[in-house]
């Protein structure tokens, strides 16, 4: 029974099935959505860390693999993280604290003197489905501003966006002093004009050209840390 | 100082000497040549594999666009006198713009270049902020897309108005190009304002020479008579996510 309802749950994520009243996807009209089902889940007692870690982030990787393969798309993650941010929300309470629901933190802002956040929030929204808690400082944010943030969550890892070839130099002072700052602390880059080689140059950990790959990187970082 | 031996031989065209003021034109979205499947597209469903339920929500939201655009498109050209080719760089009146060898490489035959710049306006920021922020992820995703394609657009439209001008002197255009993109620094976007009214199209720049309305675009465009579209070198380009790739022909 259980391992229907975890099944069902993942599916509707994966599809990006909200709750029952959700037009999207047309085929599932009608039926219960992630919001539905976890609350069945719930009701029948399954533990809640079991719901989240076996269905709903089970879900929300499913289609993170499906668009790394080409068979999905920006909008198919979006709304799964949609359907997936509703069930959540459904499920927190339910913890007693942020440390078994939240697999860390992750502070993300577009680095000074950029104000385009498309992909931040992209990122964003992939992170927060993946079980992160995200504190986004915005755009055009400052060096200070994402040292101050770290100082408040020393154990969080950082992501710096920039669309423009102009600002994505500001990355490498905001990497340089938060490596001053927290040797350990992680630091990937994004952003249209971001290469590896300018990751490598300018000494942060990380650069994806597509989001999808961050929340197993940091995963795998995160535990090869704890071992 | 290729131009200069151009005054003097026969490619010497009286209209590139007097070419005239700015000029500036509002747009309407109708107006423009963009189409729902170019759209598709650019979300990802290249082979008509969209699903009815984001084709739906295109359609609805490109009218919403049509309430929030505020398309304002404009160019220069420059007398030919005051145009002078390098292999590196142009130089454009007092301005010297360091283009990089791959743009002038593509300016190679040209005359003089028009200046241009347009916005789609200022609403698509906080119409996808908006949406983003009541948890509309894709709706988010699609109002900064149509900001951007529709600025584009309207680029299109704006090219298509100068080679109808320039037709009449037998006088054709090269792609256009934009700090920012194919090696040219974005700083020398203050350069290149610098050549155009001040506030020209209701556009500002930031210190980090960023345009706002941020749904903007500005750059070059070479003229002349032996110039042509050849698409864009994006093979010798770093720039691997740049979106004119998705535009490009590869050039031997």
């Amino acid at each position: 029974m259980n391992k229907d309802l975890y099944q069902q749950i993942q599916y509707c994520i994966e599809r990006g099935k909200v709750d029952r009243n959700s037009p999207y996807p047309p085929d599932m009209k009608g039926q219960d959505g992630a919001v539905e089902l976890t609350q069945q889940a719930i009701a029948a007692g399954f533990p809640p860390q079991d719901i989240l870690l076996k269905a709903l982030m089970v879900g929300m990787k499913n289609i993170g693999d499906r668009f790394g393969c080409g068979e999905a798309f920006i909008p198919d993650l979006m709304i799964s993280a949609k359907a997936m941010t509703a069930a959540t929300a459904i499920l927190r309470p339910l913890f007693q604290s942020d440390v078994g629901f939240q697999k860390g933190t992750f502070i993300i802002g577009t680095v000074a003197g950029d104000l385009h956040d498309i992909g931040k929030n992209i990122v964003k929204m992939i992170m927060e489905g993946a079980g992160w808690r995200v504190i986004d400082l915005g755009t055009n944010v400052s060096t200070e501003k994402f040292l101050e943030t770290l100082k408040q969550n020393p154990q969080a890892s950082i992501g710096l966006s920039a669309l423009l070839t102009t600002t994505m130099v500001n990355m490498e002072r905001t990497t340089n002093e938060i490596k001053q700052l927290s040797p350990s602390t992680i630091v990937v880059i994004g952003g249209a004009p971001v290469t590896d080689n300018f990751r490598q140059k300018i000494g942060a950990d990380a650069y994806f050209p597509s989001p999808h790959l961050l929340p197993d990187y940091l995963n795998k970082r995160l535990s090869s840390a704890m071992i | 100082m290729r131009n200069r031996s151009l005054k003097t031989d026969h490619t010497f065209n009286t209209f590139l000497y007097q070419p005239g003021p700015a000029e500036m034109y509002r747009v309407r979205l109708p107006e423009l040549n963009l189409h729902m499947e170019q759209l598709e597209k650019v979300l990802g469903y290249e082979q008509n594999n969209i699903p009815v339920f984001y084709q739906d929500k295109l359609k609805k939201m490109w009218l919403e666009a049509a309430d929030k655009a505020d398309i304002k498109v404009g160019y220069r050209i420059l007398p030919a006198d005051q145009f002078h080719w390098h292999l590196t760089h142009i130089i454009c009146g007092e301005v010297k713009f360091l283009t990089g060898k791959i743009i002038s490489q593509q300016l190679k035959n040209s005359e003089t270049v028009a200046i241009f710049a347009g916005t789609a306006g200022p609403a698509f920021e906080a119409w996808s902020k908006q949406l983003f922020d009541q948890g509309d992820f894709p709706d988010g995703y699609i109002a900064d897309l149509l900001g951007s394609e529709i600025i584009e657009a309207a680029i299109d439209w704006m090219e298509i108005k100068i080679q109808k001008k320039l037709n009449h002197h037998s006088l054709k255009m090269t792609n256009r190009f934009s700090p920012g993109y194919c090696g040219w620094n974005v700083r020398e976007q203050f350069k290149l304002f610098s050549l155009l009214p001040q506030n020209f199209c209701g556009i500002s720049l930031t210190d980090s020479a960023l345009m706002v309305p941020i749904k903007s675009v500005s750059g070059i465009i070479g003229i002349g008579e032996k110039v042509e579209k050849i698409g864009y070198p994006c093979d010798i380009c770093q720039m691997k996510n740049c979106y004119r790739r998705r535009k490009t022909v590869s050039v031997p």
